[in-house]
């Protein structure tokens, strides 16, 4: 479990740093394609609460660190924001491990649906506190799509990175919930 | 519930309020021990996406007339910045001196550098540079180009540095508009980024005759930006309730932009 965790730190950063080089989609008004939150749910449906934990704030602190610009005076969204933000989707995700550990591929595929649809309220929830800050909310066709767009982009990306990273855990002897697991 | 599960969550918790109370210098420091980490890899990616452009381009040349090319290219770019700041200064001077008194100032020392990632987060709009802390870079210094502003530097590593680009709402510039006595802050919006920048100049007169066309300029108020930076062009001015608006066409194109130059101070 160990060894499985520690690839998916790596895969989160590596897509971190793969996100900087995507540029976003012009035809969904420049919604930017997210990798990371895909592997980050899978993570949360993979372990037990403790790592889920160490998970969510490890994603929360790269996510801070790659992409917000601290900008004395003026910064609004200190860094470590987003491992809150991370938690409470996660949290959700994490609610549903009882049917991702029945190893079922339509199950699988489901989760990782539901993965893409809890997209967008990382983003939305990083608007709201922006908004907050900011002292200003505002709503336009351009802003709902940046938030909601990365969603529809997971709807395909998410099932891909389940179907991946699932074979990857057996590979590393890591199967969730099955005893001899912690020390593999 | 378990103890486990309890004592994972004091720990969570105690290490978040931890990280949110670190003090913003510390951040930036992680911000750019990251940088410094992952700027290995930025530099060949811009490495291999500019060959591949020049693969594009159909003309092949030898590595040394390449390389001659784009020194020269760097130079003239470099006299014409440094030409278009003095004529900038020199308007900015003359009006001073006339109506303050003020001294003249000097003229800028430019370190050109090269953009080798763009961030495409959503709410926030960042570039990498190929320059940090060994070739003199600190944060708060400028960047421009010859045709005017591109944003302000954030974070700072040894080897490269973060920008923070002018369509981003977070960066506040205070502008006056060429031809009249308006002043203004631009800033972006939070629906701003650089293939679709959205200026907007707030805190003007409502009865200002501003009028499309009409140069935006930074005013040097605040000591980050040198005063006469061309930001942008006016596009439209509207009347709000307690307030003109502004829109304004950056005069950089963000989205294409390659070679910079970071303003490191006055010679």
């Amino acid at each position: 479990m160990i060894r499985f965790f520690f690839v998916l730190v790596v895969l989160i950063f590596l897509s971190f740093l793969f996100q900087l080089f995507l540029p976003p989609i012009l035809f969904l008004k420049g919604a930017s394609v997210l990798i990371a939150p895909a592997i980050f749910f899978y993570g949360c449906l993979a372990f037990p609460f403790p790592f889920f934990l160490a998970l969510t704030f490890v994603t929360g602190l790269l996510n801070d660190l790659f992409v917000v610009p601290q900008a004395v005076p003026q910064i609004d969204f200190p860094i470590g924001t987003s491992i809150l933000i991370y938690l409470i989707p996660g949290l959700v995700m994490h609610g549903t491990r009882s049917f991702f550990l029945r190893y079922q591929w339509g199950t699988h595929f489901w989760l990782a649906e539901l993965a893409a649809v809890l997209t967008p309220f990382l983003l939305l929830a990083q608007y709201a506190v922006l908004s907050f800050e900011r002292g200003e909310a505002f709503f336009s066709d351009v802003i709902l799509w940046w938030i909601f767009g990365p969603g529809l982009i997971s709807i395909v990306i998410a099932p891909c990175v389940f179907f991946i990273l699932t074979p990857l855990s057996h590979l590393l002897r890591y199967r969730p919930g099955l005893r001899g697991n912690a020390t593999a | 519930m378990k103890s486990t599960t309890i004592a994972a969550l004091a720990i969570f918790g105690l290490l978040v309020f931890l990280l949110l109370m670190l003090p913003p210098v510390a951040k930036r420091q992680m911000q750019a021990a990251l940088l410094q980490l992952i700027s290995p890899i930025q530099r060949t990616s811009a490495s291999i996406q500019e060959r591949l452009g020049g693969v594009e381009g159909g003309l092949k040349r030898l590595d040394q007339l390449d390389q001659e090319n784009q020194r020269l290219r760097l130079e003239n770019e470099q006299l014409r910045t440094a030409n278009a700041l003095l004529k900038n200064l020199e308007t900015e001077v003359n009006r001073l001196n006339r109506a303050l008194g003020f001294q003249q100032q000097s003229s800028f020392r430019l370190a050109p550098a090269r953009i080798i990632s763009r961030n495409t987060a959503t709410w926030w709009n960042t570039c990498t540079i190929d320059h940090g802390k060994r070739d003199g870079i600190a944060t708060d210094m400028a960047v421009v180009t010859e045709a005017g502003l591109v944003g302000k530097v954030t974070t700072v590593s040894d080897d490269s540095s973060i920008v923070l680009l002018l369509s981003d709402e977070s960066l506040r510039v205070s502008v006056s508009i060429e031809g009249t006595q308006e002043q203004g802050i631009i800033s972006g919006t939070r629906a701003s980024s650089n293939y679709a920048p959205d200026l907007r100049i707030r805190f003007l007169s409502k009865t200002a005759a501003i009028k499309p066309g009409m140069k935006v300029l930074t005013t040097g108020t605040g000591g980050v930006f040198p005063a006469g930076v061309t930001v942008g062009a006016v596009k439209d001015f509207a009347v709000k309730e307690l307030e003109g608006v502004a829109t304004v066409e950056p005069a950089v194109d963000l989205a294409n932009v390659q070679d910079v130059f970071v303003i490191k101070g006055q010679k």
